[in-house]
């Protein structure tokens, strides 16, 4: 139960339909001094914000955060339920096209820039009024080199019998699945307004494919099983993947990266902006930037102090300046057909 | 096989090799899981293979700084402990009234309160998100528990009754000829009698909401993350070690809290 | 004591019921039949749109079919451990109960999870197989429909045998003994007199096995994958996803009515055999 405000009907109300088990409860009583809530992404990215960001936030200052894993789209249906009241956290990390559908639906405020020390640091790419962008994701190529001798250099490499059976993908429910369907669609000559070549391409590839995820937490168990060889990813999870030990290296295909960007954003109706935007702004550190750049995290940086170093350097990007030269997708054309999107694709793979 | 004369009983030594191979194999696949995890959560390697290549309690002692998955663990503790004690109290009297009378109002009763064992606990949960949302509340700690009581009351009227219907009704007409109030006599009679039922119900019920994923799932608000959940979701996506660790330590209290249940209560004869 | 006060014991439950329980889904079932996510006129633009869609119509026929392949397994391996559990001795028969419980008290997270090591391509099971040379390839057991049987029928296994064994340690071995004793053989004896006698028993176990098989939200997900799409992860997705409540809430009553139908075949089967036998 909520104790920063004095007792209102609706605290009353659920004090009673408790039969006073609040009482009961004192580790569950917030306590009074002020408690951030901060939403963050399953695997790398909950690490990386535990154990760098969390402690480099805490440090100096008079207040607990607690990390909550919540999916992109699901922190837009809970902000959404939630909307009129107070949110159910405070600080929102969004994928590129989420932001679009949060700024439309009024759930995230504008960036206080001027309580930012470190806005200012950031390539002017990744400056955004609505949030700053942390970070960048990036797709290719995953494969076993244990099991794929010749290294893939095109996304058709996917459809070679080669590899019949031990072909990966994901559910569209992950920015991975829409952009890896995207992408494909672009190849085969798709446009976004017609993603017929894409699921041409795709009905052809399911023979091939030993598992379907049902989300981005589901892959990353296929690859520790060894479920699957070969299959699109995300940069970041592969480096992850392999910090534990997993035998798996990651490609950029001959046709490019291609990539979205990551940001984080102050909630609509916070308690507590001032520490929603310290707690951004603490991500935006050259500092935080380059301790999470390190293995296993490989988060790209944003911010320009920070020069790039590590796995990235060899498939993804050499310099920052060629980071703003990856290609993105049209969330704007994107994100109306999505839902149209995972219906069709949950339809077509049904096995 | 007394009988001299009779044909070599083929029949007798076939159906127990038959039912004996059927239970071996059952009896094995309900112990291997519970077995590779314990022995995985001893890995030395930052994989979970099995078997594993070498052994360690490195992730149980990484366990004593997994601040995320104690406090979820916490919570859990918690509401489980919350849960179950509405449960008792809740659930006792009713049990007691549905083992006595075979009223129509009780045996409406009888269905309605079974009835979470067999409807969806996913369609329920979100029911309950729905409700809570159009009476203008939000998910929260309080909600959960009386969710989680719903779910896990049941049990404690299965046994509860099971225990009631064992009593016999002679003890108490002689404490109340001997004009023992209904309340002295529940006291001192009744509830002694069939505090084992009580107890076998509540070790379920309590496990029952410490291991609840579909009604936590819609109705747990962001602050308190639940254990299930967020095993669930390190296993789904870091393939954490120190989840199998977690496991190990769950697997061990479940089977020292259930050999205590046995030892106390006779679990297993209040569940049959 | 009184009927009256008998009944008034049940009442603090009642409440809770009525207001977390009954109230909850009444909303449910108003909500589904809501034209727009913030109500609106009645509908039953939902239920049609489900009815009407193959797609999600083989969703329901399919979880609905899984729960009767899990019964049946649980069933074929639960009455033999029930059997031999009845037969045992005092303490045997608690270690068999106790090995039996261990799995439903054992997180379903971690269960599951330990299933998707044995599971694995490269996991246990596929050990054996290929050690023993039963199979030339590793089976696919992880994302189909096999291992999510298998792991339904390990994991609800203990509701199935409970229940028969109550039954099956009521029943007086004399009934055997005699059944023997004219002539017929075990086996006889097993259709003809132990299986019917434990009826209730069975029915009991089937009904607790379905219901909770076609609802284990966590391992059919996590054994089956994207690709094999059931009742509770299409909810979900529906409800959280796609963020569609009142379709989400159409399809959970339709899910509801369609468990309810079957548990309520299973009962009039089991009474029908009562009167029967």
């Amino acid at each position: 139960m909520n104790s920063r405000n004095a007792f209102s009907r609706r605290d009353f109300l659920m004090a009673g339909s408790a039969l006073g088990l609040g009482a009961l409860l004192p580790g569950l009583a917030r306590a009074a001094g002020e408690e951030l809530v901060a939403a963050t992404f399953p695997g790398t990215w909950n690490e990386a914000h535990r154990n760098i960001l969390k402690p480099a936030f805490m440090k100096g200052i008079d207040a607990s955060v607690v990390q909550s894993i919540i999916l992109g789209t699901d922190q837009i249906s809970r902000l959404e339920a939630a909307k009129g009241g107070t949110p159910p956290f405070d600080v929102a990390i969004f994928d590129s096209p989420q932001v679009l559908d949060a700024v439309k639906q009024g759930l995230i405020m504008e960036y206080p820039v001027a309580k930012s020390p470190h806005y200012g640091e950031l390539l002017p790419a990744f400056q955004d009024k609505w949030g700053p962008k942390i970070s960048m994701q990036v797709i290719g190529i995953a494969y076993n080199p244990e099991r794929v001798k010749t290294p893939p250099t095109r996304w058709e490499d996917l459809w070679d019998p080669r590899y019949k059976g031990r072909v990966g993908l994901t559910a569209l429910n992950s920015q991975l699945g829409i952009a890896f369907l995207a992408e494909l669609n672009r190849i085969k000559g798709g446009t976004d307004a017609d993603f017929g070549p894409a699921f041409k391409a795709l009905r052809e590839l399911l023979p091939s494919v030993g598992a379907i995820a049902a989300n981005l937490g589901a892959y990353a168990t296929l690859w520790q099983q060894e479920q699957v060889d070969i299959a699109p990813y995300n940069f970041n999870f592969v480096q992850t993947l392999k910090g534990k030990g997993v035998p798996v290296e990651f490609v950029v295909p001959e046709t490019g990266p291609v990539g979205w960007q990551t940001s984080m954003h102050v909630v609509a109706g916070s308690r507590v902006p001032e520490l929603a935007t310290r707690y951004i702004d603490t991500h935006l550190d050259a500092a935080v930037q380059a301790a999470m750049m390190k293995p296993p995290y490989d988060v790209i940086p944003t911010n320009g102090k920070v020069a790039l170093q590590g796995a990235m350097t060899q498939t993804i990007a050499r310099t920052q300046a060629d980071l703003e030269k990856i290609r993105g997708l049209d969330w704007a054309a994107l994100n109306p057909q999505r839902s149209a999107l995972i219906d069709r694709f949950n339809r077509e793979i049904r096995a | 096989m007394s009988d001299p004369r009779a044909r070599p009983d083929w029949e007798a030594v076939s159906l127990r090799l038959v039912f004996g191979l059927l239970a071996a194999v059952a009896l094995i696949f309900l112990v291997a899981p519970t077995l590779v995890i314990l022995i995985t959560s001893f890995t030395d390697s930052e994989s979970l293979r099995f078997p594993p290549t070498g052994f360690s309690l490195r992730w149980y002692e990484a366990l004593l700084d997994a601040d995320q998955m104690q406090r979820a663990a916490w919570n859990s503790l918690q509401i489980a402990v919350c849960t179950t004690l509405l449960c008792v109290l809740l659930g006792t009297p009713a049990s007691i009234a549905m083992a006595r009378s075979r009223h129509p109002w009780i045996r409406a009763c009888d269905v309605l309160f079974m009835s979470p064992l067999l409807l969806p606990a996913l369609a329920f949960g979100f029911a309950g998100l729905i409700f809570v949302n159009q009476m203008g509340f939000r998910p929260s700690v309080t909600f959960l528990v009386l969710g989680h009581t719903i779910v896990c009351v049941p049990f404690v009227l299965r046994t509860t009754i099971a225990a009631m219907t064992q009593l016999d009704p002679a003890l108490l007409d002689a404490s109340r000829s001997l004009g023992a109030s209904e309340w002295t006599t529940f006291r001192r009679v009744t509830l002694p009698l069939i505090a084992k039922g009580i107890a076998a119900g509540a070790f379920l019920a309590f496990m029952a909401s410490f291991d609840n994923v579909p009604v936590s799932l819609f109705l747990a608000d962001e602050r308190t993350e639940v254990l299930p959940i967020h095993l669930w979701q390190q296993i789904e996506s870091n393939l954490d070690v120190r989840t199998a660790a977690a496991s190990g330590v769950i697997v061990m209290l479940t089977l020292g809290l259930m050999i205590i249940a046995e030892r106390t209560a006779g679990l297993t004869r209040q569940m049959r | 004591m009184s009927t009256a006060s008998t009944t008034r014991l049940t009442l603090p439950l009642t409440a809770l019921f009525a207001v977390c329980f009954v109230a909850p889904l009444c909303v449910l079932v108003a909500l589904s039949l809501a034209a727009g996510p913030d109500g609106g006129v009645a509908t039953i633009g939902h239920y049609a749109a489900f009815v009407g869609d193959r797609f999600n119509a083989s969703i329901l026929f399919d979880t609905l079919w899984l729960g009767v392949k899990a019964t049946l397994v649980c069933l074929l391996f639960g009455f033999p451990v029930a059997w031999i559990c009845a037969r045992a001795h005092v303490r045997w028969q608690s270690v068999l109960i106790f090995l039996v419980v261990l799995p439903i008290l054992t997180s379903v997270v971690v269960r599951t999870f330990s299933w998707i090591v044995i599971l694995g391509r490269h996991g246990l099971l596929n050990q054996i197989v290929l050690g023993l040379g039963l199979a030339d390839e590793p089976l696919r057991l992880l994302y189909s429909e096999a291992g999510v049987i298998i792991v339904l029928a390990q994991v609800q296994m203990p509701l199935m045998v409970l229940p028969i064994l109550t039954v099956l340690s009521r029943i007086d071995s004399n009934l055997f003994d005699a059944s023997q004793a004219l002539g017929a053989g075990q086996w006889r004896t097993l259709w003809r007199v132990a299986v019917p006698l434990s009826m209730p028993g069975i029915i009991a176990g089937c009904i607790l096995t379905y219901a909770a098989s076609i609802t284990a939200f966590v391992t059919q997900t996590l054994i089956g994958g994207a690709r094999l799409i059931y009742m509770p992860l299409f909810i979900y997705q529906q409800a959280v996803g796609a963020n569609n409540w009142p379709f989400a809430a159409a399809i959970s009553v339709i899910f509801m009515v369609a468990v309810l139908v079957v548990v309520a075949v299973l009962n009039g089967f089991g009474r029908r055999f009562e009167k029967h036998v």
